[in-house]
């Protein structure tokens, strides 16, 4: 396997958390840039078009 | 590289390292599988890229 020996000079307990945090880390800077940048994330989140459905039934619901 | 028993600076053989690499690699398809599918479902049930 193709970098399989890697680890002969690599120790792995260093190696490894590494590779796991920089994965972690990576996929988490992501997800928050898009959060933050973008409005549709917390509109979909908010349930925004259900709210609306409901507001809009709420008017007759007082009648 | 010849001795397949030399131990080397890290306190792995060849053979042991090649274990570690493997499960790893093995790790990683399984998480990128499983990222593949959540990504999946979120193109279908969220608004992202509609």
């Amino acid at each position: 396997m193709i970098y399989g020996k890697m680890w002969c000079v690599v120790k792995p307990s260093v190696g490894i958390p590494l590779f796991l945090s920089a994965v972690a880390i990576g996929s988490f800077a992501v997800h928050v840039a898009l959060v933050t940048n973008t409005t549709w994330i917390k509109d979909f989140l908010q349930g925004g078009k259900a709210a609306t459905a409901q507001s809009q039934s709420a008017p007759a619901v007082k009648k | 590289m010849a001795d397949p028993n030399k131990v080397w600076p890290t306190g792995l053989t060849e053979a042991e390292s090649e274990e570690i690499h493997r499960n790893l690699i093995q790790g990683t398809q399984i998480f990128g599988m499983i990222a593949v599918l959540a990504h999946l479902l979120a193109y279908i049930y969220s608004p992202w890229l509609h």
